[in-house]
């Protein structure tokens, strides 16, 4: 693992470059330029209001913002994992003729995911201001919650992008995951509506629950997040990461052969 | 791989051999639906788990500032051992020792993006292939200029020509300053122009005193620049030495094997030796030229040159062409009695035509001028399409002496299917019933 992410640092050069061309060719070509950032999530996020807000009166205080809180970690996580999967497989140019270090090429997703979620940010702070809800100084969690979600994404990713190259059809199954996922996380309801039986479960099994309500627990109820599933969380992502990792190198002499 | 400094070789290659598994070549995915069917069915065990070995045992060791070339058919190994050589692949045993920075042109603009600029891609791209950024940065006007886009260096790769892409991508990847340079047949990239400037960059790495591995089919390359030569066949090492005792061998075998219409197997797909080239016969194999005597030679054929009725020197020829060969020599004084012997061959070193200006009845002049040429003048080729040597030899019998032969290739190119040895000058006539008892008369004749 260490030699794994020494490499990664040693090519940070290129994964610095690559992120910033992916992020250039997102931006690039289009009218609304770097505006698609903000255009997005708003565009679900209408979407998601006009189906829980307003059709079935959803009676969370002021909605819109509340799904937004969770909205942009969320596509953080969603962009990255299904963009992941592909990584590896889709970068056969890469793979077979270039001496390479494949760890760039997820981690390259995951963090171009990362810098359009900092940059939607100023969008929240937006929309808070508009629906009169100002952030507080329990935001100083906030790096903490980003870096066990990076973790997490990461492993998630990696496992992921290697588990494609064998299994092709992985990439398929993952997006509906992705969106089975979706709606059992508290993205666009609150925790605390989940039947009181269910409730812990669902909350502290799955990981990516307890980012969204860490992340609703600072912009919306203006409290610090719960810390002990957080840092649980956090030392999970790491042994996480840490075995992601090892499982991503075993298949790593196979990647070049197979894709 | 290990990094092991003061060695005198650059690559050192240990027993490698690489398997693949046959499913991975035949380009089959495992996917879950079919892990699903197969487990639905009751196959608890993938049918095959065949392996191919596309290298069996390769032993090679490159040494430091040496051009290598590596021969060999399609499919006989060589861009697999680049890729090991690479550390794209890793041997499945074996060991490889690379001792230096390496970098490899295995494929050209690697990573490009068609949205981006000439510029934009020079950055990616020379850190693909191992710069630092700021090393890419230093070097962005050289690679510019190198690659002669001018202007269009802003504009998006994807409105370039190809050769212009080429161009880009061959200008950033000699820019990679590295101790060992890998290449897989790209250096004719470009027009003429661009060609030679490609060439001059190989040069000038060689003087660098840089190691370079080249694979590529062209012959001519690999005895003009290289200093040694592999020849792989069916995964393993065939022979290494000079490039000219490869190459000419390498030439001969693909000959004889063309000769016996041998089927091609991909090595990596035969079993056992099955889809080698033919072994050269010993005879053959003796060098062209064999070591001049001490004492001055009486005549010595300086040059020997095939040229097509308008004196220039074709590159191949056709069955019906009228050919010339000119042969100029260089005689001690008062050389006396001179003959030259000529004869054409198949490139497997049979002998189809032999002659000599004593045969002919040929009169030199008695005392040869100090230089002189000789000409021997062919109305009509008469050969079939392939590759053919012509060999001149001199001899002074009073001085029991024959020089060395002087060799010079030619290939013969027929646009027909016939096949044999010569084509001699024939014409079909076409008659509705036969106009004369004449022509089974003759048959009779000639029989009899």
């Amino acid at each position: 693992m260490i030699r794994h992410f020494r490499e990664l640092y040693q090519y940070r050069g290129l994964l610095l470059s690559l992120v910033q061309r992916e992020l250039k060719a997102r931006y690039r070509g289009s009218v609304l330029g770097f505006f698609w950032t903000f255009l997005n999530p708003t565009l679900h996020m209408l979407v998601y209001w006009l189906l829980f807000g307003v059709i079935s009166k959803n009676r969370v205080e002021n909605y819109p913002f509340f799904m937004f809180v969770g909205l942009l970690p969320w596509m953080w996580f969603s962009t990255s994992v299904n963009g992941g999967a592909s990584a590896i497989s889709d970068r056969r140019d890469l793979m077979t003729k270039v001496r390479f270090p494949a760890q760039v090429l997820p981690a390259t997703v995951v963090t171009t995911n990362l810098c359009n979620f900092v940059f939607s940010l100023p969008l929240l702070l937006v929309m808070g201001i508009i629906f009169g809800v100002w952030p507080t100084w329990h935001i100083v969690a906030f790096p903490l919650v980003v870096l066990t979600q990076l973790c997490f994404t990461l492993a998630v990713v990696y496992v992921v992008s290697a588990l494609n190259v064998t299994f092709r059809d992985l990439q398929h199954i993952i997006t509906n995951l992705m969106m089975m996922w979706f709606f059992i996380t508290p993205v666009l309801y609150q925790s605390s509506s989940i039947p009181e039986k269910y409730r812990l479960v669902m909350s502290l099994a799955n990981p990516m629950a307890i980012l969204m309500t860490s992340y609703q627990a600072m912009f919306y109820e203006h409290r610090l997040p719960d810390a002990v599933p957080l840092l649980g969380l956090l030392v999970a992502s790491g042994v996480l990461l840490w075995g992601a990792s090892q499982l991503f190198e075993s298949r790593r002499e196979e990647f070049a052969e197979s894709i | 791989m290990s990094i092991i400094h003061d060695s005198q070789d650059a690559i050192v290659i240990q027993d490698v051999v690489k398997s693949f598994r046959k499913k991975t070549i035949r380009g089959e995915y495992t996917t879950f639906k079919s892990e699903l069917v197969r487990w639905l069915r009751g196959q608890r065990q993938p049918k095959q788990k065949q392996f191919i070995e596309a290298l069996r045992g390769i032993n090679l060791r490159i040494p430091k500032g040496k051009t290598m070339a590596i021969l060999g058919r399609n499919g006989s190994g060589k861009s697999t051992l680049l890729k090991l050589i690479t550390g794209i692949y890793s041997p499945t045993t074996g060991k490889i020792d690379v001792h230096g920075r390496i970098s490899a042109l295995l494929d050209l603009g690697a990573g490009f993006h068609p949205d981006f600029s000439g510029r934009e891609n020079i950055l990616i791209n020379g850190i693909i292939l191992g710069m630092s950024r700021t090393e890419v940065k230093a070097k962005m006007d050289d690679i510019i200029a190198f690659s002669e886009l001018g202007e269009f260096i802003d504009e998006p790769v994807r409105t370039y020509s190809s050769g212009m892409y080429m161009r880009l991508a061959f200008s950033v990847a000699t820019h990679v300053d590295p101790d060992i340079l890998i290449i897989d047949e790209i250096l004719a990239v470009g027009d003429e122009h661009f060609s030679k400037k490609s060439l001059a960059k190989m040069l000038e790495f060689k003087r660098q005193g840089k190691t370079i591995v080249l694979v590529t089919h062209d012959l001519g390359t690999v005895e003009r620049w290289c200093d040694m030569a592999a020849w792989i066949d069916g995964g393993r090492i065939r022979r290494v030495g000079t490039p000219a005792e490869i190459a000419q061998e390498y030439r001969q075998a693909v000959a004889i094997a063309e000769a016996n219409s041998t089927i091609f197997t991909p090595p990596a797909l035969a079993e056992g030796d099955a889809g080698r080239l033919p072994e050269v016969p010993a005879a053959v194999q003796a060098p062209a030229v064999p070591a001049p005597p001490a004492a001055p030679e009486p005549v010595v054929l300086s040059s020997v040159q095939l040229v097509d009725g308008t004196g220039a020197e074709p590159r191949s020829l056709s069955p019906e062409q009228a050919v010339e060969v000119r042969i100029d020599y260089t005689a001690r004084e008062g050389t006396e009695g001179a003959e030259l012997e000529l004869s054409i061959e198949a490139a497997d070193g049979r002998p189809l035509y032999v002659t000599s200006t004593r045969t002919d009845a040929v009169a030199l002049p008695a005392r040869l001028p100090e230089q002189g040429r000789v000409r021997f003048l062919i109305e009509r080729l008469g050969l079939l399409g392939g590759e053919y040597v012509l060999s001149v030899q001199a001899r002074v019998p009073g001085a029991s002496f024959t020089g060395p032969k002087a060799q010079c290739r030619f290939a013969v190119v027929s646009e027909r299917e016939d096949h044999g040895l010569f084509r001699p000058a024939h014409k079909w006539v076409v008659e509705e019933a036969p106009a004369e008892q004449r022509l089974p008369e003759l048959a009779r004749v000639s029989a009899s």
